[in-house]
């Protein structure tokens, strides 16, 4: 399974070096002058060829790369433009067209961490750029030949979600020929969509287009439909997850029902049905919708009376009646079901759920009867709903006559959400031109900030309803008061257009209410380990380019749960991530990068003394060490986030990639000049690093002072890094990973941080006791969303910087010298362990 | 009233919307215009004084159309703009900054400045020393003035005193007695 050689072949010759600045055209060269720093580069150790490229990633550019690998016996690749995140992977193929083994090439950052966040200082973005080059030359020094791996894939795949998202990703797929596992929390899947009237801007009946679609997956020999579950458990990495899905007991046999309905005539219980927005009513035996697929009936135990084990009553007639109509599908002791599924890649659409606007007090929903959500209109407008189609005021049940739609009710609200929901504007006209088709003589009036009528045929939609005469009314209502006789509703707003304050009475008002995450979307997301950005939905791995993978290889997500989308966007979107996904279930096997940890077995401690502290850090049961053997790492479970590594007492550990020698290159690189102005960070890839280019493709400005060196967890910082920043007389250093709260760990490798911050607080305590100011050694969790966070915490420190003193800091480290000497020693070459007994 | 005036667009600038960044409500400028303040007040639902409007000049940069409005002193400072504003913005504290820059620039209302010469006579806005106000605390058992600088004339002076240091007295064109 593993390819990687046992020892890489030493290099006895001077390695060389070529390196490539990227001028992206303005992104780049617009900050920074190109050519200087392809100047200073080629004085670097090892450079024997500098380029100036216009686009380094362009076809040309590549061309460049590959000639000078030949012209000049270039060995070793360096390019200075983008994020690694982005074209590492383009220039790790380039090096290898060119004749080199791909992981002979390095990147270094000048653009996401340079100069979209510096504009404002050209200098000392130039100086940031040639350290972060001198960097990635020093890495180039150390690093070594490796081979990917290549591991099976499982060719199936798994969709959460069964709204028109997910079962257009699972039908995608099905139809390709590939097993498809549909997990759906509800007992039906038709997500919102299903619930809805008519769609816009056709007009056409929402589950009449739907219902076919949803019949397919129930049909479909490809796809096994799992309702009334969730996902909670998942392990593994692309190409091999092992998924639990827990599925709640329905009480009802799913084969045996035949949905005659015999059951609900006789369920004496009455509540609430929440698919009619609790507008309606429905017995505890129960089935959505008559187009609920699977097309069986199900006991809410929580409102059943009979069946549970601690009730004193006993009702159990909708067993009797379902026994007489000769089908027996009750089962009064179903229990909760575990499915353990494998599947190569996961989907994710979990979708959106409206907003309950009852915290917005000033408009009274919850509190006056005749406030309704647009959610609650539907249901009501929509035949299959429980007024059969009726639009009636709640308070009386009558025929309203004067309508008011609110817009933007809990949207572009920094008090609630600060997004707009995309598709609120055009399910108000849709449902303004139904009521005046059901109700021709009907006022109706629309409340709106602005009409957003992008895509197809919306705006055509937009004019059609003004034409129809609907009142749009430029202004966001401020309140609305209730006449307590008549259950009127007075709605004060201001109309923009003259400027005035208005004031009028309607019978019915409904509120646009926002599409929010749905509930367990940061559970999954924890499941998953996939980040959510500040809006709570799922985050893609890259806004344009891949805008449905999850950073997280071999998850995607389509539809709503990556934030609001309508019903053609939800269903491409579908699509896109059955494509991704399909990409990796119709290979037999999967490249996979291999920074694995590797054990050097003539310097493990455990040969000697019982330790196996690695294997307590590994959160993927990837290494083994039995007594008297040197610890051993499966590359295939491995991970590569280098917690082991950063652990390991004996340094007998490497992380192929990101080994100690390269990344104290780096650090040496990045501290050459003036150190006590730097502060050096040290980034995980997937959080902190991702984030701090957020800050820049956001181009959020802060100082320059920063040096940034990637490691793939913060799992990986060891000690030696950062007292080894310090000896070069760093100013500040900055250990940032991903998240780590009360609630949970974002971290990709499941505890990294963890064992990062515990590192940290010991390594702060040292420092402390050292007598550096505690300001100088900082932990900073900087979620892959955070930009804005990273772009604070650097001003925060430079500002911490100042404040200490360069001449303090000076005096300060040389103070320190000795006795960080003595401890690095000690890390570098820790002292063999005594043997308990001799052998 | 109908302004039949057009707006010069070349007389738009910044300065007046960079002033109150300054001075802390550099929320402003992410104001969507969405009507929420004006309709919302109740001092506007019975005058003239319309929030959005004003904020809308000051953004523009209208500055001495802003400062000379008479409605920028119908604000009742009561806040619900503020607690309602989809953007957060500190509206009636922008507000009161700048009716600030109003007094500065001389556009104070003769009743102001009477109240403020009268502070600065008496240490009270409204002085509560006369007859009136006497009988009716001595007919509730009180001592006939209030424990304030009325009562001690040193303070008075004291007050005096810091109302000059701090230019108060200059601002409301202040002369003295008369």
């Amino acid at each position: 399974m593993t390819q990687i050689p046992e020892t890489p072949p030493s290099k006895p010759r001077k390695p060389r070096i070529g390196v490539f600045v990227c001028e992206c055209g303005r992104n780049i060269a617009g900050v920074v002058n190109c050519q200087a720093l392809a100047e200073r580069a080629s004085k670097l150790d090892g450079v024997v060829c500098t380029m100036v490229n216009k686009f380094t990633c362009a076809d040309p550019g590549q061309e460049e790369i590959k000639a000078a690998i030949e012209e000049h016996k270039l060995d070793r690749v360096v390019v200075a433009a983008c994020t690694p995140r982005m074209h590492e992977p383009t220039f790790r193929r380039t090096t290898q067209d060119g004749g080199l083994n791909q992981f002979f090439f390095e990147m270094a950052n000048i653009r996401d961490q340079g100069s979209w966040c510096h504009s404002s200082d050209p200098e000392g973005c130039q100086e940031r750029a040639a350290d972060q080059i001198a960097a990635a030359v020093a890495k180039a020094h150390h690093l070594a030949p490796l081979e990917v791996l290549k591991v099976g894939v499982t060719p199936k795949a798994l969709v959460i979600g069964g709204g028109v998202s997910g079962i257009h990703a699972a039908l995608d797929i099905a139809d390709a020929g590939f097993k498809v596992y549909l997990v759906e929390r509800s007992p039906t899947v038709g997500g919102i969509m299903a619930l809805l009237d008519k769609t816009f801007p056709t007009l056409d009946c929402s589950i009449c287009i739907l219902g076919p679609k949803m019949a397919e997956v129930s049909r479909h020999p490809n796809i096994e439909l799992i309702t009334y579950a969730e996902v909670t458990k998942v392990e593994g990495f692309v190409g091999n997850f092992t998924v639990q899905v827990t599925e709640r007991p329905r009480f009802v046999d799913l084969d045996k029902c035949n949905s005659c309905g015999e059951c609900t005539k006789v369920c004496p219980v009455v509540v609430p049905n929440n698919f009619d927005a609790n507008l309606g009513w429905r017995p505890a035996i129960w089935i959505p919708y008559p187009q609920a697929v699977p097309s069986s009936y199900l006991i809410d135990i929580d409102h059943c009376l009979g069946l549970k084990s601690n009730s004193s009553t006993s009702c159990l007639m909708c067993d009797e009646a379902c026994k007489e109509a000769g089908a027996d599908a009750i089962i009064p002791d179903d229990e909760e079901k575990i499915h353990n599924i494998e599947v190569g890649a996961i989907v994710v659409a979990t979708g959106y759920e409206p907003y309950d606007p009852t915290p917005i007090t000033e408009y009274g929903y919850s509190v006056y009867p005749n406030v309704i959500t647009a959610m609650e209109l539907e249901r009501l407008i929509n035949a299959a709903g429980p007024t059969e189609g009726k639009v009636i005021r709640p308070s009386d049940m009558q025929k309203p006559h004067h309508i008011a739609f609110i817009q933007c009710v809990g949207s572009r609200d920094e008090r609630t959400h600060i997004w707009c929901s995309g598709f609120c504007c055009m399910y108000t006209i849709k449902n303004a031109l139904l009521l005046r088709e059901k109700y021709p003589e009907a006022e109706i009036t629309i409340y709106y900030m602005d009409i957003r009528t992008t895509f197809k045929d919306y705006e055509e939609f937009y004019r059609r309803a003004r034409q129809a005469g609907i009142r749009f009314q430029q202004g966001r209502p401020a309140e609305i008061s209730e006449d307590p006789t008549t259950k009127n509703l007075i709605v004060h707003a201001e109309d923009i257009s003259t400027g005035r304050p208005t004031r009028r009475e309607f019978d019915l008002v409904v509120l646009s209410t926002a599409a929010v995450p749905s509930k367990g979307t940061q559970a999954l997301a924890r499941v998953l380990n996939v980040p959510v950005g500040p809006s709570g939905f799922f985050m893609e791995a890259h806004p344009k380019l891949k805008p449905v993978d999850a950073a997280t290889e071999g998850v995607f997500f389509c539809g709503s749960a990556q934030g609001p989308k309508d019903i053609p966007a939800s269903v491409a979107q579908g699509s896109a991530a059955s494509s991704r996904a399909l990409r990796i279930i119709t290979q037999n096997e999967w490249e996979i990068e291999p920074i694995v940890a590797e054990v050097n077995p003539d310097l493990c401690r455990n040969t000697i003394v019982k330790c196996g502290i690695c294997v307590k850090r590994c959160a993927y049961g990837a290494i083994t060490a039995d007594p008297g053997k040197a610890a051993f790492v499966t590359p295939a479970k491995c991970h590569g986030c280098g917690t082991c590594v950063a652990e390991c007492p004996a340094n007998a550990i490497t992380q192929h990639h990101f080994t100690d020698d390269q990344i104290m290159g780096q650090i040496v690189a990045l501290l050459e000049d003036n150190p006590e102005d730097k502060i050096l960070g040290m980034l995980c890839n997937w959080c902190s690093y991702a984030g701090a280019d957020l800050a820049g493709i956001s181009r959020y400005d802060y100082p320059t002072n920063v040096r940034g060196v990637r490691m793939m967890c913060s799992g990986r910082y060891s000690e030696q890094f950062v007292l080894e920043a310090f000896r070069r007389g760093a100013g500040m250093v900055l250990m940032s990973g991903c998240r780590l709260t009360e609630t949970g760990s974002d971290c990709h490798y499941i505890s990294g941080n963890v064992w990062a911050e515990k590192r940290f607080n010991r390594i702060a305590a040292r420092l402390k006791k050292m007598g550096i100011d505690e300001r100088r050694f900082r932990l900073e969790w900087v979620s892959a969303a955070e930009g804005d966070k990273w772009a604070h915490v650097i001003t925060e420190m430079t500002a911490h910087l100042k404040e200490i003193g360069r001449d303090a800091i000076i005096a300060e480290n040389e103070r320190v010298r000795p006795e960080l000497e003595k401890r690095l020693e000690r890390l570098l070459n820790p002292p063999k362990p005594k043997p308990k007994a001799k052998t | 009233m109908l302004d039949r005036r057009i707006i010069d667009g070349n007389k738009f600038n910044q300065k007046l919307a960079d002033e109150m960044a300054e001075a802390g409500y550099d929320r402003i400028r992410a104001c969507i215009q969405c009507g929420t303040c004006t309709a919302t007040c109740p001092a506007g639902r019975r005058t003239a004084y319309r929030t959005r409007q004003l904020i809308r000049k000051a953004l523009l940069g209208l500055r001495e159309e802003v400062l000379s409005d008479p409605t920028l002193w119908l604000c009742t400072t009561c806040g619900t703009c503020q607690e309602r504003c989809p953007r957060k913005i500190e509206i009636t504290d922008a507000i009161t900054f700048l009716r600030n820059l109003a007094v500065e620039a001389g556009y104070m209302r003769p009743e102001h400045r009477g109240v403020s010469h009268k502070f600065i006579k008496t240490g009270h806005a409204v002085p509560i020393d006369d007859e009136k106000w006497s009988k009716l605390r001595e007919s509730l058992g009180l001592p006939p003035l209030p424990p304030t600088v009325h009562c001690y004339p040193k303070a008075l002076r004291e007050v005096q005193k810091l109302l000059k240091k701090t230019g108060f007295d200059k601002l409301v064109e202040y002369k003295g007695d008369d």
